[in-house]
């Protein structure tokens, strides 16, 4: 279990992966894992460079996580041998930290009712996943904890911000790369639903994608298509399927990275898009390396229908969804939540479209306070009359 | 009484107001040309929303100065004749001082007016996507209150004597010098960025001016 | 009889070198008090504070039986008032002027008004700001006139207006005297002016008042002595000595106030000849006090 999570995505130390990760620790983690990183850059070499450029980028990344894993055990164990450590558990949630006047059990005690009420029966796995948690004196003279990999976090700081760190932090277990590729990130509690609903209604309506604009008109099919769910061999057509669209993809999000492509080997074909040429825009989308063409809705839009999946389904919703790697992701969608995957769907659609978001920035009660502080100013002028002619 | 102020005020702020006007009825329809005409099919919602938005910036800034050249231009009289004439006028000078304030406001009323007739003739003319509303009346009623903040601002200053203006400036000096020794004896003190906030935020003064101003939006 | 105007022991700091300190001024209901003084000597000055525009530091000021500046609007109401400076709005227009007086005047009165403005001839297409200083000095007036005020204050009404223009406006204005028993309150350089029309006469130097009395008694008050074999002090004389100068040999020239035909007898008691005695006019004796006010005392 443990193999799969250094290779994805950032995790926290369960007992099994500190076992493992534990030759690692120090300096030697960087010396052990540099020749891995050029042998496995070097196995690439007949790739093209886009695609050994991500290869690199993800090796890179993935020895930054060893690395603060393993300074993360490293710390953990030293501030263990040290005594100077407490352990705050409400529900599953373990809190691993410093002694410090830091709020965090009353954080714990709101986060774990969201966590709880996301993760379900998965919760659980919580108790084996602790956060490291490092408060400090916000008095800037003070040296900072030296817990390395932990989340510092000032001991001033209230309750509210402290639970949204333990949020927006959750170390849930990773799920399946098929779920998280298709998500583009963590199943993780949404701090604001009805604002990250909002900016999806947002996304819907002016996305440059014909897909989203035809979800927003009601077309179902269409939302399938914006929301990554629907099977096609094809996805540029299936997302971008106007000649406009197109360009306007190439010319707007890509024009610098065609630029300088191959020592601009690429420009012929990009000014040829811009000109006007659909197949020289279409030649472009199909040359970016596999998952770079952007998806006409973002992660929010795709985490928003998750929620409402496991919304649907009860406690053991996020079980379901995880347990079922091998089958596609609509399927998994629809058996976690225990509705059809139309009707989850269209459920996501209703509730985007009602989250419309307020288009004036103004405050209900801001013209009050502006005709307010229009009759302070004029009162002042009414003080400031003046008695003496100049 | 107003009637006679409010033609002096006319007589000396036509020239803001009409030209304030033109730029307040010509703003809204400019910031929809091009980007609402025809369909643009998927990409014209987010061209649509982000010309206006680049316009919007005009918004705040035209209330500004409408604020300023009228609160100006409301006293200039009195200036001008250094106040002789208003204090031998047999009306309380809080009253005339009101009278005067009000002349300007009223006068206002015409490049709010024009902001409002542009908004809505824009938003009638223009090729809104599905999805995207005009919100010509919103727009308008946010001008015309900050249009409203700025005159009273400027009209309060300029209400003010030579030593109101002292006083005015001795504070600003004093915040400069404040946020210089601050910086000098390395104290962690942003008195300009407290400032900021207290004034660029609600429910602080300027804060209608803050924003975007979106004549199209969502 | 009662003031229209009454300052008592007012005080008024204009700047760092000029004060009015401990003024005491009465204008007496339906005189014209001619309010005389050289140029900063405190006459706007005081004219303003009575009418409210200026605040004092201390002291009372009644103008019309109410105080000021309390009752300011109230008192303004009843009162015209000609500026030292023409301070009207320029972009306006003659007739446009008229229109934003009768404005804030209830007892305007546009018959007199319109009448005022063919008197004067004044062209009412004309804005303010274009119109000659002396068509500026009419409109004034005219202003002034046409509001039907029991008390004009006139602060140099006439200044650097030629003659034919000065004599319309001062015409004007004892045609309205006459006509309503107004009290004017006027300010002026020109002596021989005031000396025709006012019965009353203040002069002010250096933010004090020299002296309050009335015209006749003012002029007929100040003499030109020749005096022969003067001893050299003067003591317990009847009347005040403002100058005393040696003409040529035993003759001595004296400028006295106070005087009146009866203290003749006074010079025989000390030994001395009275030779002559010449009157001043008003603008003799105005320099004349103004010398003495301002001479050295010892």
């Amino acid at each position: 279990m443990c193999s799969p999570a250094l290779q994805e995505g950032w995790q926290p130390p369960a007992a099994e992966c500190a076992a493992l990760i534990r030759p690692f620790q120090g300096r030697a983690t960087k010396r052990l894992l540099l020749p891995l990183f050029a042998v496995a850059v070097q196995s690439l070499s007949g790739q093209d460079v886009p695609r050994l450029q991500a290869r690199a980028d993800s090796l890179v990344r993935e020895w930054r996580r060893a690395s603060a894993l393993a300074d993360m055990v490293d710390s953990l164990d030293h501030a263990r041998a040290a005594g100077g450590t407490d352990t705050i558990s409400v529900g599953a949630l373990r809190i691993v930290t410093n002694p410090s006047p830091a709020r965090l059990r009353e954080a714990a005690s709101r986060a774990w009712p969201v966590i709880d009420s996301l993760y379900g029966t998965e919760a659980r796995q919580l108790a084996q996943r602790p956060y490291l948690i490092a408060p400090y004196d916000p008095d800037t003279t003070s040296p900072k904890p030296t817990l390395r990999g932990a989340i510092q976090v000032p001991w001033d700081q209230d309750v509210t911000s402290l639970a949204m760190i333990l949020v927006t932090n959750v170390p849930i277990g990773q799920p399946d790369a098929a779920l998280h590729n298709w998500l583009g990130g963590l199943v993780v509690p949404i701090v604001r639903p009805e604002q990250a609903r909002a900016a999806v209604y947002v996304q819907l309506v002016t996305a440059p994608s014909q897909a989203a604009r035809s979800c927003f008109l009601g077309v179902m099919n269409d939302c399938r298509n914006a929301l990554g769910l629907a099977e096609s061999p094809d996805p540029l057509r299936q997302w971008y399927p106007s000649v406009g669209e197109r360009r306007a993809l190439v010319v707007r999000s890509f024009a610098e990275y065609f630029g300088y492509l191959d020592h601009g080997a690429r420009k012929p074909t990009l000014q040829s898009c811009g000109a006007g040429s659909d197949a020289a825009c279409t030649e472009l989308l199909r040359s970016l390396p596999p998952g770079v063409l952007p998806r006409p809705l973002t992660y929010d839009a795709r985490a928003a229908l998750v929620h409402i999946a496991l919304r649907l389904g009860g406690r053991e919703a996020y079980h379901r969804l995880i347990a079922t790697p091998a089958l596609p992701i609509p399927q998994r969608l629809a058996g976690a939540a225990g509705v059809s995957v139309d009707s989850l769907v269209s459920l996501w659609r209703a509730e985007i479209l009602a989250a419309r978001p307020a288009p004036v920035t103004v405050p209900p009660w801001g013209p009050w306070v502006a005709l307010g502080w229009t009759a302070v100013f004029a009162v002042c002028a009414l003080r400031s009359s003046r008695w003496r002619v100049s | 009484m107003f009637d006679v102020i409010l033609y002096t005020q006319w007589k000396w702020s036509r020239l803001i107001i009409v030209l304030g006007s033109l730029a307040g009825f010509a703003l809204p329809i400019v910031s929809v040309q091009g980007a609402a005409s025809g369909d643009r099919g998927a990409l014209a919602a987010g061209a649509l929303l982000q010309t206006v938005q680049s316009w919007g910036v005009l918004y705040p800034v035209l209330a500004a100065a409408l604020g300023l050249l009228v609160a100006i231009a409301t006293w200039a009289p009195d200036h001008r004749g250094r106040h002789v004439h208003a204090l031998s006028l047999p009306v309380a000078r809080w009253r005339y001082v009101l009278l005067r304030f009000a002349s300007g406001a009223t006068l206002l009323a015409l490049p709010i007016l024009a902001v409002l007739a542009g908004a809505i003739l824009a938003t009638w003319s223009a090729t809104i996507p599905v999805g995207l509303r005009g919100y010509a009346l919103a727009l308008a009623a946010r001008f015309a209150l900050a249009v409203l903040v700025a005159y009273a601002v400027f009209f309060a200053v300029s209400a003010g004597t030579a030593r109101t203006a002292g006083i005015i400036l001795a504070v600003i000096g004093s915040v400069i010098l404040l946020q210089i020794v601050a910086s000098v004896a390395n104290v962690d003190l942003d008195v300009f960025g407290e400032l900021q906030v207290a004034v660029l935020n609600w429910p602080g003064p300027l804060a209608i001016f803050t924003g975007r101003w979106m004549l199209i939006d969502v | 009889m009662t003031n229209a105007v009454e300052l008592h022991q007012v005080r008024y700091r204009a700047s760092r070198t000029f004060e009015i300190g401990n003024l005491d001024l009465n204008v007496r209901s339906g005189s014209i008090y001619g309010f005389l003084g050289p140029n900063g000597s405190g006459k706007t000055t005081t004219m303003r504070l009575a009418l409210g525009l200026l605040r004092p530091l201390s002291g009372r000021i009644t103008v019309l039986g109410d105080e000021i500046p309390a009752n300011a609007p109230r008192v303004l109401a009843r009162v015209g008032y000609v500026p030292e400076q023409p301070h009207l709005d320029p972009t306006l227009t003659v007739r446009e002027s008229l229109r934003f007086q009768a404005a804030f005047y209830a007892t305007w009165d546009w018959p007199r008004a319109e009448q005022l403005l063919r008197q004067f001839d004044l062209e009412e297409r004309n804005t303010f700001g274009r119109l000659s200083k002396g068509q500026k000095g009419k409109l004034m007036t005219l202003l002034a006139l046409a509001q039907r005020p029991e008390l004009l204050v006139l602060d140099e009404p006439t200044d650097g207006l030629d003659p034919v223009v000065r004599r319309d406006v001062l015409s004007a204005l004892l045609d309205y005297v006459s006509q309503h028993q107004a009290t004017v309150f006027i300010s002026s350089h020109l002596v021989h002016e005031l000396e025709r029309i006012c019965d009353w006469i203040g002069v002010m130097d250096n933010g004090r008042l020299i002296t309050e009395v009335p015209m006749d008694r003012f002029k007929n008050g100040i003499k030109r002595l020749r005096v022969a074999d003067a001893p050299p002090t003067v003591a317990d004389a009847p009347f005040v000595i403002l100058a005393r100068e040696r003409a040529n040999g035993r003759v001595e020239t004296w400028v006295v106030r106070d005087w009146e035909p009866a203290m003749a007898a006074y010079f025989e008691t000390v030994g001395a000849a009275l030779n002559d005695v010449i009157d001043l006019d008003l603008e003799e004796g105005f320099v004349e006090l103004l010398r003495t006010f301002r001479a050295p005392r010892g």
